[in-house]
């Protein structure tokens, strides 16, 4: 291209520019073609396109224009066609075919369109996408616009237009003025006020000519908003870097670029020789005598040459270590010259901001806007990439608003920003704005950008312990503290995730991570605190249950989870254990290992939520989790109770002593159970007619049938226990009573068996019931309640139980379940909703009830309203909110309230009588570690302390309870060390066949025909067949294995 | 001149001195390890940090490295620091015990133990070496390489030196292998420290007879003072 060698013949160019474009507005396909978009099979896209228009011979009617990233990396390869600014996302192979001819056709593809995760509404333009929709995209708008390995592209859209008025009539002091008053700081994370920096370097009147560094080297992990801005419009930070040669009288320039952007550097080479060609940069621009010059200089691999001397060492050729400053690099930089370092974003902000200046010399006062931050939204959230939005935009409204949330559906627990120097903020404070200040004084810095969404299953220790090791690595190794800190910092950190964490050494770690803080010569060590500190301030409960319990819950710490299935388990069930012996068709074994751990096998066969099916690694790995349930009920329905003996004690000081258990639920029972076999003498307490609690009163027979219960309760009672229907507490008994009558323990297990009303006038009409009354009306006395249209509203198992229960009795012509969310958040068991509406049961979400509606005072009607999701609230869950004008009306005659439970009036006010505290939701106060009560010797356990709550849980409760009785009967402290759950039994796995193993498709756990079931209340679910279960149990992937066989190959080395 | 006032004392010193320099003459003590009278400052070790500011917009700094400038307050042993140069002592302690210049550090802040898991290195990279060599002794045959915990100090890639003039003067200033034993059967040393010795610049096997290169082994030339 010619050399331009003056003012006016750039201003020539621009015209002959403007009108060769004309006035046709073309349609024009863009593609993002930036790192990720390559990487997702952009380049693909590129090529299908260009092969249609020439084959069709559309190249006059439609243009193509290939450039950098434009943010939306979830959505890639994305399509934006232009003018019309219809947005494709996710486009393939045959979409992108379909589309070049569709823009030639001028028609939209509604189906290739971006559908609303929510409504499933289709969106055309790319500006109404909500992720698009809520960012202030002054940077990023333009990498759609410009091609960035062409400068007359570039120049069309204005690119160095800024620089040349300035040439023409500017003056330095005005352009500082305008940074000034846009009060641009550093977007490199320190955030100093960049007029300043000019003013100083301008202020240098030394004889050595000055350096204009741009700090490419962008090493924060998943940061790459600087990558984004050099491949897609390195021209502006090249106009940037001009203005500030103009303002500050620089001559030379250096892009500091790190080697892993190959892309970036190309484009950056290419734009390079462009300029230098047109004649913008070089010696002499444009006839004006002005001279700068850029050189491009590779970083080697090094996050610490991010830092401005480290940086300013490499250039020189040395070893990138930080220098003491002062002297500052204005003072004294590369090669002992004034330099100014910049962030490349920084630099891409001059030309908008300087442009804009020149354009608003009214005086008008750019005072309270501070411009805008480009973002990298990244981790657990569902739409990753680059977000541009106006400094002070709160946390919130960025990671629900743009990023939609998140991704797993897990509740979000954090987000880290600011890279490896920064630190992480609760969600409990997301309604801080962004800015440097806000985010400083909460413990975290901004940073160059970096924002990782973290939801529960992100393990806080981890993290520390993540960036510690980067930075440990990444570390120069000058400063002695920066280097061995990070490195014991990092060893403390491992210690904990591996279970050998101390109380002391969290203490130590909050010690040492100050002192590398205070005492490190640059920015890394100072900031490399940072993670850890941040992390100790708001999840220090994290690291104590690391350190106390042994126990990682967001189950990633591999030494502190042994099997995830075994961790899960509340009762610590060796699920693996089980199931491998059910492999080797180990009948027995496998029985033994799971009523070890459980009293009520058959009963949680059943009816238990299985958190290790949540858990299990063949789910969480990409595949289908184990069917563990299903494999328990196979061994409990092949052996009898009474074939396993319990470990016996007697007591071993004086006379046994009397423990009274009040309820006999899966808590009572356990407990009583327990503390029969540490040899006490128990006497269980209950008020109902038969023992069980919600077993046999709630959970309805087609599920548990009555005998399993019978027979497993009956199996756990023995000499020691003792025990007594029809008593209540309160009437029958009291706690003092029990307490000056010779117990030298109680222990109250009530649990929760009052329904929680609706609070709507009408509720104790005739034909309204609250769940466990309607369920313990037919399971204890046989009355079917229900009658004509049923309607059950609630969302929780009880409203499921309810609904199959009425559906099944004999009045009824129809059931319908009403729920104020959506399916997916309903909190009963999945395979629960999915059995109600095999059965015919109709599923209403998004419907929440006004008004009960009685004639001649009966029940007749129910008034509601529909709603819709609304904004996400603190915890991240969207609520429900009315749709003004939706209100209909129902048809009923039965009704059947199911929202919750509670531990009931009735059950505490004697417990309070008792002088037990209560808490307002009338649940009994008890510490956590001890399960005392607020009264000496009286403790509690199971739903009576939770709410309602699983068997499993109140069957862990009462284990618990019954060590910590026992404990407590033998004067000793309420205490217990936390021990590993690692798996320690060898169980050599069998060989696993051709088409069985993790890969194979979980067993259909067999359930009765839809037809057979309406009518009866026998089980529903039936055992698995033997053949049906080994294979099930050879899919299980053995992750004890890990553990086990390295203990088993040293015994075996021993000769044991 | 430049004026500065160093734990409330005002002192004037020459333009160009440190902060180090200026609380020396004033006789305030500072401990230093990578800091030596005729190698130009480092700011390896961070023993020599002080306090520099006013008020809570605070910062610690090495008083080695930071020049004097005109009008700062700088304090030498407040809270902050000294709790600093435990930590910093307790961390060499951790990796280098058998030295003992590093126990006579802790001896004089009264630390008898240290919190982390032990190792011994017998290197702390101040790079006392690596200046005595380029600076004074013109050589350059040694110096850093690789980063953070792989860092360390030896000639390009391990290749023994031809530069090197066997001067014995980065043994010499080795803070690691300083006043080791004064009697001329090591075996009998007191603190052993002879055994450290591992000069980068000679391709010798470690603790081979005493890994001397020159006989006897000069240690024992080095009188206490």
């Amino acid at each position: 291209m010619e050399r331009l060698q003056s003012i006016d013949e750039f201003h020539g160019l621009c015209e002959r520019l403007r009108v060769d474009r004309g006035a046709d507005e073309l349609p024009t396909i863009v593609i993002p073609a930036g790192t990720c978009g390559q990487a997702s099979g952009a380049n693909d896209l590129i090529r299908i396109t260009k092969r249609t228009l020439l084959e069709r011979g559309l190249g006059d009617r439609v243009r193509l224009r290939i450039t950098g990233c434009h943010g939306y990396c979830q959505a890639e390869p994305s399509v934006l066609v232009e003018p019309q600014r219809t947005f494709y996302p996710r486009v393939g192979l045959d979409g992108m075919a379909r589309i070049v001819e569709a823009v030639a056709e001028g028609r939209v593809l509604e189906d290739l369109l971006f559908a609303d995760p929510a409504s499933g509404r289709r969106v055309e333009r790319q500006d109404e996408v909500p992720f698009f929709a809520n960012q202030r995209r002054r940077l990023l708008a333009r990498n759609e616009g410009v091609d960035p390995i062409r400068i007359f592209n570039a120049i069309e859209r204005g690119g160095y237009a800024t620089f040349i008025r300035l040439l023409e009539s500017g003056r330095p002091e005005d352009v500082i003025d305008t940074l000034r008053r846009a009060g641009l700081r550093g977007r490199g994370g320190a955030g100093f006020p960049t007029w300043r920096k000019w003013q100083m370097l301008a202020d240098q009147d030394g004889e050595q000519e000055k350096f204009l560094v741009c700090n490419a080297d962008e090493g924060d992990p998943g940061a790459y908003m600087d990558r984004s801005l050099l491949e897609g419009n390195p021209h502006s930070i090249l106009e940037g870097m001009l203005i500030g040669a103009f303002t500050t009288r620089s001559v030379e320039g250096v892009v500091y670029v790190r080697t892993e952007y190959p892309l970036a550097i190309k484009h950056l080479t290419i734009a390079l020789r462009q300029a230098r060609e047109l004649g913008l940069l070089g010696k002499d621009i444009l006839g004006t005598g002005f001279a700068f010059d850029v050189s491009l200089v590779r970083g080697a691999g090094a996050f610490v040459c991010g830092e401005e001397t480290a940086l300013m060492a490499s250039v020189e050729g040395h070893m990138g270590e930080p220098r003491q400053r002062p002297p500052f690099p204005v003072q004294r930089g590369i090669e002992g010259r004034p330099t100014v370092i910049n962030n490349v974003e920084t630099w891409a902000n001059v030309p908008v901001i300087v442009g804009e200046g020149l354009e608003s010399r009214t005086g008008e006062s750019t005072d309270g806007d501070r411009g805008t931050k480009i973002f990298s939204l990244v981790g657990k959230v569902a739409n990753t990439g680059l977000v541009e939005v106006p400094m002070g935009t709160a946390i919130a409204d960025i990671v629900y608003g743009i990023g939609g949330g998140s991704s797993s559906g897990k509740r979000i627990k954090a987000v880290q920003t600011g890279g490896p120097s920064g630190g992480c903020i609760p969600a409990a404070r997301f309604d801080l704005p962004i800015d440097y200040d806000s985010l400083a004084a909460a413990g975290s810095i901004m940073g160059s950008g970096g924002m990782i969404v973290m939801d529960v299953d992100t393990c806080m220790v981890d993290v520390a312990k993540y960036f510690m090791n980067f930075l440990r690595e990444e570390s120069c190794g000058k400063c002695f503290t920066c280097r061995k800190g990070t490195q014991r910092m990092h060893e403390i950190l491992e210690e904990i995730s591996e279970g050998r964490g101390t109380l002391d050494q969290l203490n130590l770690l909050e010690e040492l991570a100050e002192v590398v803080r205070d005492t490190s010569m640059c920015g890394l060590g100072q900031s490399a605190a940072n993670p850890v500190l941040s992390t100790l301030r708001y999840f220090r409960d994290e690291y104590r249950r690391h350190v106390v319990d042994r126990r990682c819950d967001a189950f990633v710490c591999n030494h502190l989870v042994g099997a995830p299935c075994q961790a899960a388990c509340p009762l610590g069930t060796e699920a693996w254990r089980y199931v491998a012996h059910i492999a080797r068709g180990e009948v027995e074994e496998a029985y033994r290992v799971i009523r070890e751990a459980n009293p009520f096998p058959s009963v949680c066969a059943r009816a238990c939520d299985h958190p290790c099916e949540e858990r299990c690694r063949a789910g969480t790995s990409g595949g289908t989790a184990v069917a563990i349930r299903a494999l328990k009920r196979f061994i409990t329905d092949r052996a009898a109770p009474s074939s396993y003996r319990p470990q016996r004690r007697s007591w071993p000081a004086g006379e046994p002593p009397r423990v009274a258990v009040i309820g006999a639920g899966p808590a009572g029972l356990t407990a009583a159970h327990y503390l029969s076999l540490a040899g006490c003498r128990v006497t269980v307490i209950e008020a109902d007619a038969a023992p069980g609690g919600m077993l046999f009163c709630a959970i309805p027979s087609y599920r548990l049938p009555r005998e399993v219960v019978r027979s497993e309760i009956d199996a756990l009672l023995d000499e020691n226990i003792e025990l007594r229907c029809g008593a209540a507490l309160g009437r029958d008994v009291t706690i003092d009573g029990l307490l000056e009558g010779g117990y030298g323990a109680v222990l109250l297990a009530m649990g929760a068996h009052k329904s929680r009303p609706l609070a709507l006038p009408g509720e104790d009409a005739p034909g309204v019931f609250a769940s466990i009354d309607f369920l313990k009306a037919f399971n204890i006395r046989g009355e079917q309640l229900a009658k004509g249209r049923v309607a059950v509203i609630g969302g929780g198992n009880s409203a499921i139980d309810a609904a199959r229960t009425a559906i099944r009795q004999r009045d009824v012509e129809s059931v319908t379940i009403l729920y104020r969310r959506t399916r997916t958040e309903m909190p009963a068991f999945a395979e629960e909703i999915e059995a109600a509406i095999e059965e015919g049961i109709v599923l209403e979400t998004l419907v929440a009830p006004t008004k009960i509606g009685t004639t001649n005072g009966v029940f007749s009607h129910l008034e509601c309203m529909r709603n819709t999701l609304g904004e996400a609230d603190a915890s991240g869950r969207r609520r429900p909110v009315p749709t003004a004008g939706s209100e209909f009306r129902l048809e009923l005659d039965t009704l059947i309230v199911a929202i919750s439970e509670d531990s009931g009036v009735d059950a505490i006010t004697p417990a309070r009588g008792g002088r037990i505290e209560v808490t307002d939701r009338n649940t009994v106060m008890v510490d956590s570690a001890t399960m005392l009560t607020s009264r000496y010797g009286v403790f509690a356990a199971g739903d009576v302390v939770t709410g309602p709550n699983t068997i499993v849980d109140a069957i862990a409760a009462g284990k618990r309870s019954a060590a910590m009785i026992e404990l407590f009967l033998l004067d000793r402290p309420l205490e217990m060390r936390a021990s590993g759950c690692l798996p320690s039994v060898y169980v050599e796995p069998p060989p696993v066949l051709e088409g069985e193993g993790a890969d194979s498709a979980r067993v259909e756990t067999p359930r009765a025909s839809v037809a057979w079931r309406r009518r009866n209340f026998a089980e529903v679910e039936v055992t698995l067949s033997p053949d049906e279960a080994r294979r099930e149990a050879g899919r299980c992937m053995r992750c004890d294995l890990e553990f086990t066989q390295p203990l088993q190959a040293e015994l075996a080395k021993v000769g044991g | 001149m430049i004026t500065l006032t160093i734990n409330g004392v005002e002192v004037a010193v020459e333009r160009g001195s440190t902060i180090l320099e200026a609380a020396q003459f004033l006789g305030f003590p500072i401990p230093t390890l990578c800091h030596m009278e005729g190698l130009t400052p480092y700011g390896a070790c961070r023993l020599c940090v002080v306090e520099i500011g006013n008020g809570s917009r605070t910062q610690l700094a090495s008083s080695c490295t930071y020049p004097a400038v005109e009008g700062i307050t700088v304090r030498t042993a407040s809270v902050r620091v000294v709790r600093t140069r435990r930590m910093i002592v307790e961390l060499l302690l951790a990796s280098c015990p058998q030295s003992k210049t590093i126990q006579d550090l802790a001896s004089a802040l009264d630390i008898r133990q240290q919190r982390f898991r032990q190792e011994h290195e017998d290197c702390i990279l101040c790079g006392r070496c690596v200046r005595m060599c380029a600076e004074q002794m013109a050589a350059g045959a040694i110096g850093f390489r690789g980063r953070g915990s792989y860092r360390g100090i030896g000639t390009p890639f391990d290749v023994t030196s031809e530069k090197c003039r066997l001067c014995g003067g980065c043994m010499y200033v080795c803070p690691a292998c300083q006043l080791r034993c004064t009697y001329t059967e090591p075996d009998a040393a007191i603190c052993g420290g002879c055994a450290n010795l591992a000069p980068p610049c000679v391709n010798k096997p470690r603790f081979d007879d005493m890994m001397c290169y020159l006989k006897p082994c000069v240690a024992c030339e080095i009188k206490p003072d």
